[in-house]
């Protein structure tokens, strides 16, 4: 890791010097235990502890108009993530309309993209809905084509009595150049890819202060694959056309939500036909979660992930490719509980049962050595101020 | 007893009816607005309005969430749960789309801040009449 990014993260509690500078940070450190597989650094008899976020961002509003705003993250996750500091977001935010009924900013620079409800802090341990992510809907084996990108970001809420509609639409070319995203697409080959023109939009509905929120996130994401010059593998592109649907309903001591992906592969020119392929990755999940008592919540949360929704139990492309069909699907049961011991600190458990393989690394999984059914405990510990 | 536990009960409902109602938006005498919608309030506490009509910076100030003021805020005069609004600002702060509100440990600070501070506004239990400070009617 940078030692700026330490000593900019230390520093940043105490230097607020402008009223008009805010910083903030977050980290957490989490210990995973699987009995097959591998996550986090972990393996059948040890305790990987390969799993922890790092980041920082401030931000500066001059006056009610403008706003300058970015972030930087370290993140280590197995060895599909080791801790390289980066530019998280940065971009110039201008308010073009605002009044009481509504208000309608542009962002140039790296934004952040909007998919689903949680896309946009993913790495922020207290803003997610457990210690991970949903791993359906919110892969992170293709993370960085839906992150955050250089773009521009049109975004605005429309004000109409009990009701807020909240709408984005980002215009950008996704960063997609990294090993994990590379071995999901291709499996291990040493091209890489390259993000094209893509857009994401998101259009979320607040109802009665929000204890009502549904969404729709829809968009066209591509990116094209460089070959080295001595592999087989021709310069192929990919594109994904996504729809997200959104549902949460919250009440004072229950929270419940509901996501639904459809995210249409079209591969053409890779001169593989395992690899030139139009699929519908379809993905789902259902959360309740219990506020029992001040501070303390329980949830519980089932998820389904198929790479391919016509070939739920990957068969077909078993028998195309001759990997195994486990790596096609995913169907994970999770029961959590985090008590926020303070305002800062967060501490997590969570078990998951899971069957299929299909968004686990590939880098720390060969394909090889997967199982079918597994389980994970992971404890986490998150700070942020 | 019964008639004890009656009457202990009534005191608690008395008590838990004065009290209800007890929190009042307040802003610094130079803001221009004098009531708000609900929509607009929680628009400006969820920090995704930033200015006030004649343009100037709203600067938010607000106790911890577990704050006994704080909730009534949320309950009373914003119709959201503190929760919600928790959510609603990290997921602004660490996406860099809005700074977050100012946090103070106590009332007093609260008020002291909302009356020194141009374009503020927060809470309050109860308001004198000789701070320098304004009531925002929420309807």
């Amino acid at each position: 890791m940078a030692p700026w990014l330490a000593a900019m993260w230390l520093v940043a509690g105490t230097a607020q010097a402008d009223q008009n500078v805010q910083v903030h940070g977050f980290l957490s450190q989490a210990a995973v235990h699987t009995d097959a597989n591998n996550v986090g650094g972990s393996s059948e008899d040890g305790v990987g502890l390969d799993l922890r976020e790092l980041g920082v961002n401030a931000s500066y509003r001059p006056n009610g108009d403008w706003l300058l705003s970015a972030q930087a993250l370290a993140r280590w996750a197995g060895d599909s993530d080791e801790g390289d500091a980066r530019l998280d977001y940065a971009f110039v935010d201008r308010t073009l309309s605002s009044d009481a009924s509504h208000r309608v900013d542009v962002q140039v620079g790296k934004v952040k993209n909007p998919y689903g409800l949680y896309n946009t802090t993913r790495d922020v341990a207290h803003t997610r809905p457990g210690v991970l992510m949903p791993q359906s809907i919110y892969l992170d084996q293709v993370r960085n084509f839906f992150l955050a990108s250089p773009g521009v970001s049109f975004t605005g809420d429309v004000y109409r009595g009990e009701d807020v509609m909240n709408w984005t639409l980002n215009f950008m070319r996704p960063e997609v150049d990294d090993e994990a995203m590379t071995a999901f697409m291709v499996t291990q080959q040493p091209g890489h890819f390259e993000g094209r023109n893509s857009w994401l939009g998101q259009w979320l509905w607040e109802h009665d202060g929000a204890r009502w929120r549904a969404g729709l996130t829809l968009g066209s994401v591509a990116m094209k694959y460089h070959p080295t010059p001595t592999e087989f593998l021709q310069p192929g592109r990919i594109r994904l056309n996504t729809g997200v649907l959104s549902l949460q309903h919250n009440r004072e001591n229950v929270v419940l939500t509901a996501e639904y992906a459809l995210v249409r592969q079209l591969r053409n020119g890779f001169g593989v036909p395992a690899l030139d392929l139009d699929t519908t990755v379809e993905a789902a999940y259902v959360q309740g979660e219990w506020r029992f008592r001040p501070a303390w919540r329980a949830y519980a949360r089932y998820e389904e992930l198929y790479l391919d929704r016509d070939d739920r139990d990957g068969e077909g492309f078993s028998a195309l490719s001759g990997l195994p069909a486990i790596q096609r699907y995913a169907k994970d049961a999770v029961l959590g509980v985090r008590f926020d011991a303070t305002p800062g600190w967060a501490l997590s458990a969570e078990l998951h049962q899971v069957n299929g393989t299909a968004w686990l690394p590939r880098l720390d999984n060969p394909a090889a050595q997967m199982q079918k059914h597994w389980h994970m405990l992971l404890l986490q510990a998150a700070y942020r101020f | 007893m019964r008639i004890l536990r009656l009457v202990v009960c009534l005191c608690l409902f008395l008590l838990a009816s004065m009290t209800a109602g007890a929190v009042e938006i307040i802003a610094n005498r130079d803001v221009g607005v004098g009531r708000l919608t609900v929509t607009a309030a929680r628009a400006i506490f969820g920090m995704r309005q930033v200015k006030w009509p004649d343009g100037r910076l709203i600067r938010v100030f607000v106790l911890p969430d577990s704050h006994p003021l704080h909730g009534a805020l949320c309950k009373e005069r914003l119709n959201v749960y503190p929760y919600q609004l928790r959510q609603s600002w990290d997921r602004l702060v660490y996406s860099g789309m809005a700074q977050a509100p100012e946090e103070v440990a106590s009332e007093a600070e609260l008020v002291a801040r909302v009356a020194a501070t141009p374009g503020a506004i927060g809470y309050a239990g109860k308001v004198q009449g000789n701070l320098p400070i304004k009531v925002i009617y929420v309807e």
